[in-house]
This record gives structure tokens, sequence and C-alpha cells, in this order.
């Protein structure tokens, strides 16, 4: 690093510790252990810091984090080797149908949610916390990820029905029926 | 119960979007058309309830994780021991090379007051040498005060007188292959400072051996000045004038031996006869 005499510890901290809660939750929600996930999260801080003379401000501090976190996360991913492959899901045009969906209940336990989140394969887990959690836009993700944006919506996509499934596991375990014939039909009040 | 029918077509294609509605993607007027449909719809409205319900669940349990405090101290920590200093690098980079800057100015002044210690030790030392080859060269080169055959000894014991003849055998037995030529008190005009002076012949050339009274010159001691220590005396050798000299201090003398041979054989010469003549000038008084 050479010599930036306006790069401050204090000025990055302002900037980038605001965003440790997402950072954190998401990792967590992504590596396999925490432990793991604590590495992930210093190791962006870190390696934010030392480009932190790079970084404009004003621009988006939070998709700068995220950006070297899943460059991180996808790293960390190739060594582990594990990440669980999903063929075929891509085209957003084959996903979508009317046909049954599962019900979800009303109430359902955090740690039964994030259960079933875990469950989720890796690549649809991260587009769902990107998109539904931290609101990132679509272009954002496929930004963050380096995705092709019909990439991304396929994958929310089918992140959610993968979830809404998972779910819909728990419910089981609550005494919850799945839906039938919802697609078909409805019922009025 | 009332069964709604449904166009599923229009539905199929409103379902396609809700994602994109979920997500606050769409266009203003393709939401118009989602938001008109789940109006008369009540399955697509409660499938939107649904996945809405779903990414709301995911946010209330994702929200529940508390990221660790150690965490974030930890990392603040790292951050501000390897915060970059005003040359870029790391706080302990920084300490180092404002250490080592404090080390090599240290150093650097010591070696530069060493320096200056040598550099002034040797001025002194071609000083002090110098008187000898300044009485070699006037005496016995410019003066040529010597003859061709050696003068005999008993006539250069008493040209020495009884307090120095006694150093003309030392010289003579300490000095092989040189022949005396002459050896006598030289005065210095315009000035009381007396010295002996032997003027003898060897090797092709003319070398002199001087005694002379030390009024006040101090030959500064250690390595660096010092060449030789030959018995208990130190000998010092310098080039001046075309001439190597090398000397010593004995018992209130300067003792200069000085001649146009090269340094090492004009300091082995005067490694010989150093010790027997800083013996004899005890006796001498």
């Amino acid at each position: 690093m050479f010599f930036h005499p306006k790069v401050r510890v204090e000025d990055f901290e302002a900037a980038a510790m605001v965003h440790f809660p997402a950072l954190y939750r998401t990792a967590r929600l992504l590596a396999q252990e925490t432990a793991e996930a604590e590495d992930l999260v210093q190791e962006v801080y870190l390696e934010a810091w030392k480009s932190f003379h790079r970084f404009e401000t004003g621009t988006n501090c939070r998709a700068w984090l995220f950006k070297i976190l899943f460059h991180r996360l996808h790293h960390f991913r190739r060594r582990w080797a594990k990440a669980a492959k999903v063929e075929g899901f891509d085209n957003p045009e084959e996903q979508e149908s009317i046909a049954a969906e599962p019900e979800v209940p009303h109430e359902i336990r955090d740690e039964d949610v994030l259960g079933a989140l875990a469950k989720v394969p890796a690549e649809f887990r991260e587009v769902v916390l990107l998109a539904d959690v931290q609101e990132f836009s679509y272009k954002e993700i496929a930004d963050t990820l380096k995705l092709p944006l019909g990439t991304v919506m396929s994958r929310l996509c089918r992140g959610r029905k993968l979830l809404r499934r998972e779910l819909a596991e728990v419910a089981s375990t609550y005494g919850i029926k799945p839906a039938k014939d919802q697609a078909s039909t409805g019922e009025s009040a | 119960m009332n069964v709604l029918t449904f166009d599923s077509r229009q539905c199929e294609r409103i379902r396609r979007h809700l994602d994109a509605y979920l997500s606050n993607e769409l266009l203003v007027e393709t939401t118009g058309e989602i938001l008109r449909h789940l109006e008369t719809c009540e399955a697509c409205a409660r499938e939107l309830e649904t996945r809405t319900r779903v990414r709301d669940l995911v946010r209330r349990a994702t929200a529940s994780q508390s990221p660790p405090e150690e965490l974030r101290l930890s990392i603040q920590r790292r951050l501000r021991e390897t915060q970059p200093g005003f040359w870029g690098g790391t706080r302990q980079l920084n300490w180092a090379v404002a250490l080592a800057g404090i080390l090599v100015i240290v150093l650097g002044g010591i070696v530069a007051h060493e320096w200056v210690r040598v550099v002034r030790g040797r001025r002194i030392v071609a000083g002090v040498l110098a008187i000898g080859v300044s009485d070699h060269i006037q005496c016995a080169i410019k003066g040529h005060n010597y003859p061709e055959v050696a003068n005999p000894p008993e006539v250069l014991r008493k040209k020495l007188g009884p307090q120095y003849a006694g150093l003309l055998d030392v010289v003579q037995q300490n000095l092989p292959g040189f022949e005396i030529l002459e050896a006598h008190i030289c005065s210095i005009p315009g000035s009381s400072r007396k010295y002996v002076h032997f003027i003898t012949r060897g090797r092709g050339t003319i070398l002199s051996v001087i005694l002379t009274r030390n009024e006040g010159a101090q030959l500064p001691g250690g390595g660096a000045f010092r060449t030789v220590v030959a018995g208990h005396v130190n000998l010092y050798e310098a080039h001046e004038q075309g001439m190597n000299v090398a000397g010593f201090e004995s018992r209130g003398y300067l003792g200069f031996v000085v001649s146009d041979l090269d340094t090492n054989t004009t300091l082995q010469i005067a490694d010989q006869l150093a010790p027997p003549l800083n013996a004899a000038l005890q006796t001498a008084g």
C-alpha cells in the first residue's frame, strides 16, 4: 500500500462497521460453521481495509463489502468442494406454474426457519438472502455474485420455492397438512 | 363454500411476475396489472401473501442471530494494528521503520564520530611524523650532511656526546645491512629543538634514524593509528614528501626511521630498532 494521507481507520470503521451485523448473519447462513463465518467476516474487513483508499466516498459500501464477502465465500466454497450442485433451474420460464404450492404455517420458530434455510443449496440460498433479507436489487446481486441477471432471477425463484417446501416440511411436524388443489380453485370468504 | 373459477393462463402469467413484484423489480405498468389481478383473484392474492410471509419469516429468523461482540472487537483491533501510516505501511511496519531509522541515525552518528576521530588521529600522526621527514630531508637529503665514506665510530661518538654516544652501537647492531655514515646532534635554524641524527646507507638508499625530545606532541592511541607494536613500543607510519616514515614515542623522545624504502621495509626496520632504542634511552636520560 502506498502513501495515503487521507485514509484513517476511523473513517473506514464509520463506513464499514455499520454493516457488520448483516455481513455476519449472511456469512453465518452460508458458511458451514460459526468459526468459518467469523474467519470470513474478519477477512472481508481486512481485505476491504487494504483497498479502502480506492473506495469512493458516497458509493455503496454495503454492496462493496458483500461483493468481497462472496468473493471470499466462493473461494472458501471451492476449497470445501462441498457445495451441492443443483442443475436445470436457470431458466425462469420453466419455473412458474400454478401447480399447488405447499402451505407455510403462520407461526414457526426462528430456529426452524434457519434450519429450513440451511437445507436449501448454497447457490440458491445466497440469492434468497441477498434479495429477501439484504434487499439488494437483481442487478446488485448479479454484480455481487458475478452472475447473469437471468440466472439471478431463476435462482431466486427456485430458492424461494425450495425454502417454502422445506418450511412445509417443518409445518408437517407441527401437524399442518399441505394444501391441495389450491392452484385450480380458490375459496371465497 | 363459493368456488371461484379463474383464467388459469392469466394467473400463470401473473405468478411468473410475483417474485419480481415481491422484490420490487417490476415496471410500474406491470405492477399495476398485477394489483388489478390480485383484486379479483383470491388464489393469487393468497399466493402472494404466502410468499411475503416466507420472506418475512426469513428476515425475522436471520435478524434473530446476534453477531458476536468479541468478533467485532477483534476486527477493530486488527484494523487498528494494520492501520497504514505515513509511508502506507502497517503500524508495526512504521514502528520498525522508525526504529530502523533511529538505529541508522545512531549508528551513522557513531560511524561519523569514529570516522572524524580516525581522520583527526591520522592527521595528528602525520603531523608528528612529518617532523622526522622534515629533519631527514633538511639534513640528509638537501643538506647532504654525511660523508661518502663512513666516519669512524669514535668520531661519531664524539659528535654524539656522552649522553647519546651509547646509542651508536644500538643503532648499528639493530640495523643490519646499513652502514652508519654520520651521527650528530642537529640544530634547526630559528628553533630551539635539537635532534640526534644517524645517517645510514644501505639497500641503495639513505636512511635516517632520528631521535628528538618530545615537546608536547601526543600520538593517539588505538589500533586505527598504531600500525605495529614492537615490544612495548607503538609504531606509527606515514607517507610524507615522498618518504616513508615510521615513528614511535619513547621516554620523552620521539623516534623516526625515514627513507624512501617501501612502507613495509621501513616498518620492519623500525620494528627492530624501536625496542632497544627505547631501552637505551632510559639510560640516556
